[in-house]
């Protein structure tokens, strides 16, 4: 079961990060660092901080590697996340489906509609089970295998719900995820599918994630992102890594991120000081902009209402129900990351999210859930506002697929006969 | 019955091992005053400067207590405690 990367093979225990026999292949991590009190914590069970229940991170020796030997052992490594295995926090990379190593791809037909002129997209809904969410969960399922569990759970939006059953089914271990009850059925039925207690709970999400914060606490699971989050979030730099891999080693300008938890906005920022410290990149500015929708906008708001302390929201309500996160744990986080990196943010209705699910699908042939729709949406108010300048690089990041959900932003015409003078009539006008 | 309060794993030890203590405070705006009068290590570790930490979410009775006014009474209240964490 346990295959290491193409690119690990012949490494021993004896290397060291940094050395070109290991670069690119060996994690170089360090302990786990609070983000509140600073203090470094052994790599162990813990995933609060010891000391004062903060948020803790891994930490790596950046220091020690050599620019040109890292570089080289991310490129000869395997097409997935885990060719960044140096800068991930798992010792020995299980075997795995090919999660991540996702197209960047050049969308002239969108920049010209939204008036970017170096637009790319980040497909993160190739990954296996059609969102970025296999990311994390290939790190946090990682660690629980090191640790010897036989069940992970995770409190879900819908598509982490997939994201672990998946992960899951193909390590042989017990899944548990726990999901509002207005979640998307076709997101329910994946997680299903693949073999997971699909437990749907009356309420938002932010109460099924006290309900998994006691059951963590009840019984001895791994859940992904409660008891595992110092791993999972990990997994979510990876976006940023391959778009800077992709992009000839060089970061975007501009990085436009869909935020619900904060996770994924934090680590993007993660991500860019650790290319910048390890020599992988140059001095390059890069902006992080906060995507949210109107019903449900905790971090935009806060950082257009300058900046202040981010206020939860008590009932969200909008169609990017993956993004209905009214209490995000990286809620302030990612305020201080936007204001450091001098991005911006903004949020958008629902039919702002809908027209912008339509002209993405029509314009580049890439269908989304409303959180990408959120992120386009997003940029065309950015572009509107002037923040983007003409040579500049814009990233979208796209990180769930539409195929996923009911198909309620698609409007069809009635049923007609097998019959062609039917077909003239009822589409004369675009004949 | 008198208001209780759950800990979740990582502070169990400040109380002595256990799980669920009771706790005596008018409402909610006296909770913290009454934690630090006592259980010191306990609010050694929640607490700062007289209020609960950005890193610690409390729930009354299953209701976030950011969402609830300070004059809520806790007379016979379920109260818990929990790290701050969410993300779908």
């Amino acid at each position: 079961m346990a295959t290491a990367p193409a690119a690990a093979t012949g490494s021993t225990a004896s290397t060291r990060p940094g050395t070109p026999e290991s670069a690119g292949t060996r994690s170089a991590l360090r302990g786990l660092r609070c983000r509140a009190c600073g203090v470094l914590q052994p790599a162990d069970e813990r995933y609060v901080c010891s000391e004062c229940l903060g948020p803790i991170e891994p930490e790596y020796d950046l220091a020690s590697f050599d620019t040109g030997a890292l570089r080289l052992g991310i490129e000869r490594g395997p097409r997935s996340l885990w060719r960044y295995a140096a800068l991930l926090p798992i010792a020995d990379p299980p075997a795995h489906a090919a999660v991540g190593w996702t197209p960047l791809l050049a969308a002239p037909r969108l920049g010209t509609a939204l008036g970017i002129g170096r637009l790319y997209l980040k497909d993160d809904t190739r990954n296996p089970t059609l969102s970025f969410k296999d990311r994390p969960v290939a790190i946090a399922l990682a660690r629980a295998l090191e640790l010897g569990l036989d069940t992970i759970a995770c409190a879900s939006t819908g598509n982490l719900a997939g994201a672990v059953a998946a992960a899951a089914a193909r390590s042989g271990l017990r899944a548990f995820v726990f999901v509002p009850e207005s979640t998307e059925p076709g997101k329910i039925a994946s997680a299903a599918a693949y073999g997971a207690q699909v437990v749907r709970v009356r309420g938002t999400y932010d109460q099924v994630n006290r309900l998994c914060g006691r059951l963590a606490d009840e019984h001895g699971w791994g859940f992904v992102n409660f008891t595992l989050r110092p791993y999972y979030a990990e997994g979510s730099k990876t976006l940023l890594f391959e778009c800077a891999e992709q992009l000839g080693w060089a970061l975007p300008h501009h990085v436009v991120v869909p935020v619900g938890s904060g996770a994924l906005l934090t680590r993007t920022a993660t991500a860019v000081a650790q290319l910048r410290a390890t020599g992988l990149v140059n001095g390059e500015h890069c902006h992080i902009h906060a995507a949210q929708p109107a019903g449900c906008a905790p971090v935009s708001d806060a950082v257009l209402d300058n900046w202040r302390a981010v206020a939860p929201v008590r009932a969200p309500a909008t169609i990017a129900r993956s993004l209905a996160i009214g209490a995000p744990a990286d809620g302030d986080g990612s305020v201080g990351v936007i204001r450091e990196s001098h991005g911006s943010a903004a949020s958008v209705s629902d039919d702002d999210i809908r027209d912008a699910i339509s002209l993405l699908a029509t314009a580049e042939g890439v269908f989304v859930e409303p959180a990408g729709g959120v992120v386009v949406a997003t940029a065309r108010e950015l572009a509107r506002r002037g923040v983007f300048h003409a040579d500049e690089t814009v990233v979208l990041y796209l990180t769930g697929n539409g195929h996923k959900q009911e198909p309620a932003v698609v409007s069809l015409r009635d049923v007609i006969a097998a019959d062609a003078d039917e077909f003239a009539v009822a589409y004369a006008e675009v004949l | 019955m008198g208001a209780t309060l759950r800990l979740p794993t990582p502070l169990r030890a400040t109380v002595g091992g256990q799980t669920i203590v009771p706790i005596e405070a008018s409402d909610l705006g006296a909770l913290p005053a009454a934690i630090a009068a006592r259980y010191p290590d306990l609010a050694a570790r929640v607490l700062r400067d007289g209020a609960f930490g950005s890193f610690i979410t409390v729930f009354v009775d299953g209701e976030d207590a950011r969402y609830l006014d300070p004059t809520t009474p806790l007379a016979s209240a379920k109260v818990e405690l929990l790290p701050a964490m969410s993300g779908g």
